[in-house]
């Protein structure tokens, strides 16, 4: 494990940032230090899944990745070429956790998708405005209550009558969400773990080629 | 008795059934694309026995909506677009079916729960209605989510019927999908068709008159149900896949079989449409004709321009290639005009060259603003008269031969000319295997196809034989594979996907692999030259082959067959949110319920009494509904959520005519 991973993976912020930075000055490929915070992610998630960390440790790796994500960015820009896959994103009406979709915006970016964090409590509309205005292939939408299972199907049937369906692939997520609530709301794909999430679009994606 | 008739791209069936449904005589005549009536005419006249017994219900299926759509013919038409959000449709091809000019986008529509997304501006919908009706020939109106909610729909078709004579359909009328664009395309495609319509069913009536009958007519939809004429004249959409369709039932009908690919090679297209448990499976996404996808549900057809009339050409590659163009055969051109040997002949003297045995005769003639033709187009299109004038000899000693040609392929685009030229049908004929018209016009086109690959007649026509089988067969195949993998089909250009499907059809030579397919089901052949093809396809594909008696004449036999069968959905939801009540979408409106059960109860009665006027209108009697109520629950914690549930009221009919059983 590099040393980069294992720092991320400890929580250890000033240690990820020294790395990066140092990184950065040596003119490093920015997609192998991609794969290091990553793999440290992973770690975090390993160890959230074994009960060893709890929801705040998650929190705060995603801040430490965030901020090593703001530093990196400008040179991913480059390295793809300004051809990146969009994402619109955001948590739907009447939700207002934002936990989750953080998580999987800044691990999107990660991976090399511009994305489009349309906030919490999102109208429906904003998601078609948006994915119209962007040409967005990808739709995320988080929601940890029941009710937002309603405002999920309500905004893919608004992409249907846009007439976008198929060139639109839709992922929803959050703590309940069930392959039930996918069928339900007639999303493409569903996942309760971001990692998976961040899997789970780039099929998408290549689904959409 | 029932008199059926089809009218396909290259032959009129008509078809007599006695009440039991037994055929009593069938004929068969050339199709008469400048004006069917004559066509029509000639197949009643010969499938009529003497003395000519009572009818009582004409039953007909049409490739007209099918074929006007794949030309992209239809009239003018104002397309009128309520609460829509331009940039939706940038990407699709409008242009191709209304013009610019007549696209006029009016504020209102309604959100996903059927509420008023934006009042619905009146004054700007009078305007228009005002301004265009004098241009074009039919209103199309579509809204935004009229399916939850149809209010300004109904409003501005109000005003349409109000303000003139006419014409107008509504997107909801014709689907209870969501997808604004394609409703609009679909609404628009069907306004294109009415009148194209209303000249068939006056022909057929005529026809008709000629012959005494005086009878009910029914159209068959694409779905292989009836409806009646006047039904058809509000929603022609509906009748795309009509031809298909009908062939489908009517060889059910002739061949009591449970599973089994209908393949039906005419002289225009290949049809094939899978049968699972004595029952076609139909298309739920909307059938796709000449490119559009429609929001018309449809029999399950997959469709190729192959058959006996399908142009054959060498091109300057030197490659064969069969289809996707209708041409009319050499054989039969020349047993019109003697001369077209004579041309034949002597084209053979000169040296080889793309256009030898092609011939270009008038269609139609130009009607005005319409036709839209360049001065190139339209001093082309004088010099070909209805007689008809071998290409070599047209673009003798032009300045301008690209162009030239350029401009005469338009013309057969916008169906002002046609072509002859050398088909299988000729081939056949050289082979010695069907004997139709003048077999030396034949003879010379393929020896003047054939010195161009340096091959022999015999030869050549073998190929040609062959690559009609091959492409026949892809088409199978891809029926089977769009059922099996609905993501894949063989026109996908995965190499690996395409070696196996030539390999398997024996399009190329074995080399190190021999690929074989055994089909699980028989394959039942209908259609004119249904035996000569199927045979060797059914040998290809490792499986059986069905001909039922009668199986040139299968698509009038359905046509008669069918019955008339309607739907209704209607559904019942909470709209997002967590206190609203349930709301009923009835295409009367939306309207909402405290309990449940009240609302589902309401939606049902509403159904039915919908569904049953909708059969007595499509021309229904002896109707019997049935519903079927299907819930959407999900377990939330200890609970269960109800998320909603859809009434599908069905109504089921004999035709009107019918009334000896």
């Amino acid at each position: 494990m590099s040393k980069l991973s294992e720092a991320l993976a400890n929580l250890e912020e000033n240690t990820v940032s020294a790395i990066i930075k140092e990184q950065v000055a040596k003119h490093a490929d920015p997609l192998t230090v991609m794969a290091d915070l990553r793999k440290g992610m992973d770690i975090v998630g390993e160890r959230y899944k074994a009960g060893e960390y709890f929801l705040s440790e998650l929190i705060v790796s995603g801040e430490i990745f965030k901020e090593a994500i703001n530093v990196l960015e400008p040179l991913l820009k480059k390295g793809a070429g300004g051809q990146a896959t969009k994402v619109v994103l955001g948590t739907v009406k009447g939700d207002i956790h934002n936990i989750g979709k953080d998580i999987v915006g800044t691990l999107l970016k990660g991976a090399g998708f511009e994305v489009y964090d349309l906030g919490i409590d999102v109208p429906s509309k904003a998601f078609i405005d948006k994915l119209i205005e962007t040409k967005a292939p990808i739709l995320a939408m988080s929601g940890l209550l029941t009710p937002s299972f309603d405002s999920m199907k309500e905004v893919v049937e608004m992409v249907k009558e846009a007439g976008l369906r198929s060139k639109v692939k839709i992922i929803i997520g959050g703590g309940i969400v069930t392959e039930l609530v996918q069928r339900h709301t007639g999303a493409d794909a569903f996942t309760d773990d971001a990692l998976e999430g961040v899997e789970m679009v780039k099929k998408l994606v290549k689904q959409l080629a | 008795m029932f008199l059926g008739i089809d009218t396909g791209g290259t032959y009129t069936d008509a078809v007599i059934l006695d009440n039991k449904y037994r055929i009593v005589s069938s004929a068969k005549a050339f199709t008469t694309k400048h004006d069917l009536s004559i066509g029509i005419n000639n197949a009643i006249t010969s499938a009529l026995p003497h003395p000519p017994p009572q009818i009582n219900l004409v039953s007909l299926s049409s490739t007209l909506a099918t074929n006007a759509i794949v030309e992209g013919k239809g009239s003018p038409v104002c397309l009128i677009l309520i609460g829509y959000d331009r940039r939706t449709l940038a990407e699709t091809e409008f242009h191709k079916l209304v013009s610019d000019k007549h696209i006029v986008f009016i504020s209102g529509g309604h959100t996903v729960s059927g509420e008023e997304q934006a009042p619905l501006d009146v004054t700007a919908a009078q305007q228009a209605i005002l301004k265009y009706a004098p241009q074009v020939s039919a209103f199309a109106i579509s809204s935004y989510f009229s399916v939850r909610n149809p209010a300004h729909e109904l409003t501005v078709k109000k005003m349409v019927r109000q303000l003139t004579n006419l014409p107008v359909t509504c997107g909801h009328e014709l689907t209870t999908e969501l997808d604004a664009p394609l409703r609009a395309i679909t609404v628009v495609i069907n306004a294109r068709l009415i009148s194209l319509m209303q000249q068939l069913i006056y022909k057929v009536r005529e026809a008709m008159q000629k012959h005494g009958i005086r009878a009910p007519i029914m159209i068959v939809k694409g779905d292989g149900s009836l409806i009646d004429a006047a039904v058809a004249l509000e929603r022609p959409v509906e009748t795309i896949l009509s031809g298909p369709a009908a062939s489908v039932i009517g060889a059910l009908h002739l061949c009591k079989v449970k599973n089994g690919f209908v393949v039906d090679i005419g002289g225009t297209t290949t049809d094939v449409a899978m049968v699972e448990n004595n029952t076609p499976t139909l298309n739920h996404q909307g059938a796709v004709v000449g490119g559009w996808q429609t929001m018309v549900e449809a029999l399950n057809v997959h469709t190729t321009g192959l058959g006996g009339d399908s142009e054959v050409q060498v091109t300057p590659q030197g490659k064969l290639t069969v289809g996707p163009h209708r041409v009319v055969p050499l054989c039969n051109l020349a047993t019109i005009y003697s001369y077209v040997t004579e041309e034949l002949r002597r084209q053979l003297e000169l040296n080889p060259g793309i256009d030898d045995g092609y011939f270009v005769m008038r269609e139609r003639e130009i009607s005005g603003i319409e036709d839209n033709l360049t001065q190139k187009q339209l001093e082309i299109y004088a010099r070909i008269t209805r007689e008809p004038v071998a290409i070599l000899k047209l673009l003798e000693g032009a300045d301008t031969p690209f162009y030239n040609k350029y401009s005469l392929g338009k013309l057969i685009e916008q169906g002002l000319v046609s072509i002859s030229a050398f088909t299988p049908t000729d081939a056949v004929q050289v082979l010695g295997q069907y004997q139709v018209g003048v077999p030396a016009a034949s003879q010379i086109g393929a020896q003047l196809l054939s010195r161009r690959l340096k091959i022999d007649t015999k030869t050549f026509c073998k190929r040609v034989f062959k690559q009609v089988v091959i492409q026949a067969g892809k088409i199978v195949l891809d029926s089977v594979i769009a059922e099996e993998s609905p993501q894949q089909n063989s026109r996908h250009n995965h190499t690996g996907a395409q070696l196996f499907i030539n390999r398997a059809l024996g399009a190329e030579d074995k080399n190190r692999m021999d690929v074989r397919v055994a089909l699980q089901y028989p394959l039942i052949g209908v259609g004119a030259p249904a035996v000569t093809y199927m045979k060797p396809l059914a040998r290809r594909l490792n499986t059986g082959l069905l001909v039922p008696r009668h199986a040139e004449v299968a698509n009038a036999v359905g046509s008669v067959v069918a019955g008339v069968i309607q739907h209704v959905r209607i559904l019942v939801r909470k709209p997002a949110g967590i206190d609203n009540p349930y709301r009923v979408y009835a295409p009367t409106g939306p309207r909402d319920f405290i309990e449940l059960e009240k609302a589902v109860a309401f939606a049902r009665k509403t159904a039915r009494r919908l569904v049953k006027l909708n059969a007595l209108t499509a021309g229904a009697q002896r109707v019997r509904v049935y519903t079927k109520r299907k819930d959407e629950v999900m377990a939330v914690q200890d609970s269960y959520e109800h998320l909603g549930t859809e009434i599908v009221a069905t109504a089921v009919g004999n035709p009107r005519g019918d009334t000896l059983q």
